[in-house]
């Protein structure tokens, strides 16, 4: 039998050196904005029931869900996904906490994707989920500012931000006499925007505003003109309440020093059904895929007995860091100052002495060599400046 | 200057009707007439770039985003999938899937389950699932007719455009499965990041088709 003993399954890497320095450094900013705006960070298992990304509206796709069996026999996913642990978690053991709770995370998750697209199946997530709040719109602006923030900090002149509402697919949709199935279809053209097929697909269901509005639907993204656009295609009272409340969110965003930096698409109708408000993305330049997607979710946590309105977003840590590498942001490692040799008899006394200066701040490799000549060749093929000796004395000589 | 917009087409007949369509919008495509081997070609004073590839990988460089647009059939997309929007039809490169069998042969008689030699595996399953029928699929890579011929299978599913293929080697279409035409796909950050020259070059497009 052949063994793969040697490779990474499909989909999987290795980090070396600098790639986790740059992965390390990107966490490490996103997670000192999350904490300096109150959220606190929670950890979930890598592994959950499949049940828990399997109800009416955490519909994952089975087959993109890393699956096995726990020693019951029960079916068990790596996680796909933290907002819908987290939400049992907060459903469970933090039912009785006070409200609003901020939450935050960063950790991997899995999908199980095509072989040989050149898509990662392991990815690190950051986000965060505010839940509770009797405004929800004060909840709203605290997190898409933080969305901002997320991308803005790590480059603030190639970046988007796009708005959208779930209820406005769902108003219009709902006025249409069609069944899921048809629903679903039309979800999935609007959201490639694939005109042709939508104009095809709804033609069937007659002319008539909803049709004529469907179809334009996927046309209605870019700025401010689009609010004019979609006001005179089609209106009613929930859509007007809709749109005026994303227009006051578009502008006030972009009145933050954020001028064609924030963008609308009426179109976002996202695959994971748990959103039920504002949903949005996050584009960084030189990464093909979105790098941050978020919504307001007021069912998800009824669904586990905990009846409360929430709103998060996750961002992709990975392409961030993608991002950066391309725009020329490098990591390099540190050279370290000198390497310390103890000489015969001194190595417990040569390592203390390192850990000496390791104390004081300073980086240095312990030599494992038995001459002094070796660890010279040896600092000098590693580019280490300095050769520190001990033994009856300690002596530093430049190499 | 921006960046060019890069628009990956796809080699052979699509590209030469791309480039016509190009050439009617007024854009100058002597780069890519005269190409010799080179497969990234600036036209229209160095705004777009034209990369030359093969119908899959057309797909393939617009998902990750390394180009911004791509015209490829429609048959590749249906087999392929992926995640990019499908922006227009663009009317060239018309023809369609089919199911062929030998002429005469009862395709749907019978309770045996059917073999189905073709190219395209995933429109295949996916044309007989929705019809709840259970058939074996063979990967065929050339010529899809021989199967039948040779009794591998007892129908090929392929494209079609004037059938005589199918004629002279005594095959027949027994049902049609859908048409196909050239699409115009477009990236999902460019769509949204480039949208005014996207948009532009749409615009363009639709005007000449």
């Amino acid at each position: 039998m052949k063994k793969y003993d040697l490779l990474t399954p499909e989909g999987t890497r290795d980090l070396l050196f600098e790639e986790c320095l740059a992965r390390r450094d990107v966490e490490k900013r996103i997670k000192e904005l999350f904490s300096h705006f109150g959220y606190s960070e929670v950890v979930t298992p890598g592994l959950e029931f499949f049940d828990a990304f399997n109800g009416s509206t955490r519909n994952f796709q089975t087959e993109n869900l890393y699956k096995t069996f726990d020693s019951k026999g029960r079916i068990i996913v790596m996680r796909p996904d933290s907002t819908i642990p987290i939400a049992r978690l907060v459903s469970t053991r933090l039912k009785d906490a006070i409200l609003p709770l901020r939450l935050y995370y960063n950790q991997r998750i899995y999908e199980n994707n095509a072989l040989l697209k050149g898509r990662s199946d392991e990815t690190v997530q950051a986000g965060i989920e505010l839940i509770g709040g009797e405004n929800s719109k004060r909840a709203d602006y605290e997190v898409l500012c933080t969305a901002v923030e997320a991308l803005a900090m790590f480059d603030k002149d190639n970046f988007r931000l796009e708005l959208g509402h779930i209820g406005y697919f769902k108003e219009l949709v709902t006025k249409l006499d069609a069944d899921d199935n048809a629903r679903e279809e039309i979800r999935i053209l609007i959201s490639t925007k694939n005109y042709p097929a939508l104009v095809d697909l709804l033609d069937s269901f007659g002319d008539n505003e909803v049709t004529r509005a469907l179809k334009q639907l996927p046309r209605l993204f870019g700025g401010a003109e689009v609010f004019e656009k979609a006001a005179s295609i089609y209106t009613d009272e929930k859509i007007n309440a809709i749109l005026s409340e994303l227009k006051e969110e578009y502008e006030r965003l972009s009145s933050l020093g954020y001028e064609g930096k924030i963008s609308v698409d009426l179109g976002i109708v996202s695959h994971t059904d748990y959103y039920t408000g504002i949903v949005f993305k996050g584009y960084l330049s030189e990464v093909g895929k979105y790098v941050l997607k978020g919504g307001r979710y007021d069912t998800l946590l009824g669904e586990y007995g905990f009846d409360n309105p929430a709103v998060g977003f996750g961002v992709n840590v990975d392409g961030i860091t993608r991002h950066l590498e391309k725009i020329g942001d490098h990591y390099s490692l540190k050279t370290p100052d000198a390497v310390v040799y103890g000489e015969k008899g001194h190595v417990v006394e040569a390592i203390a002495y390192a850990r000496n200066l390791a104390r004081d701040g300073k980086t240095v490799e312990n030599s494992l060599f038995d001459t002094l000549d070796e660890t010279k060749v040896y600092a000098v093929s590693k580019g280490i400046k300095k050769v520190i000796t001990v033994g009856e004395d300690v002596k530093e000589i430049d190499v | 200057m921006n960046k060019p917009l890069r628009i990956a087409l796809t080699k052979g007949r699509l590209e030469k009707d791309t480039v016509g369509l190009f050439e009617k919008i007024g854009f100058d495509c002597t780069a890519v007439r005269e190409k010799g081997r080179k497969l990234i070609l600036p036209i229209d004073d160095g705004r777009i770039e034209v990369v030359l590839a093969k119908a899959n990988d057309v797909i393939t460089y617009v998902e990750h985003g390394v180009c911004d647009m791509g015209v490829v059939g429609k048959d590749t997309i249906m087999e392929m999938q992926g995640k990019f929007f499908e922006l227009a039809d663009l009317g060239f490169g018309r023809c369609k899937f089919a199911l062929a069998t030998k002429k005469g042969h009862r395709f749907y008689g019978g309770y045996g389950v059917k073999t189905i030699a073709t190219k395209y595996p995933n429109i295949t399953r996916n044309h007989f699932e929705s019809k709840g029928m259970d058939v074996e699929i063979v990967k065929i890579e050339g010529s899809v007719e021989l199967a039948p011929l040779l009794e591998l299978s007892d129908g090929i599913v392929d494209i079609v455009e004037t059938g005589t293929t199918l004629k002279e080697n005594g095959l027949e279409v027994i049902e049609d499965i859908c048409p196909v035409s050239a699409r115009l796909i477009v990236n999902m950050v460019s769509m949204k990041l480039r949208q005014q020259e996207i948009e532009k070059l749409v615009e363009l497009i639709d005007k000449n088709l």
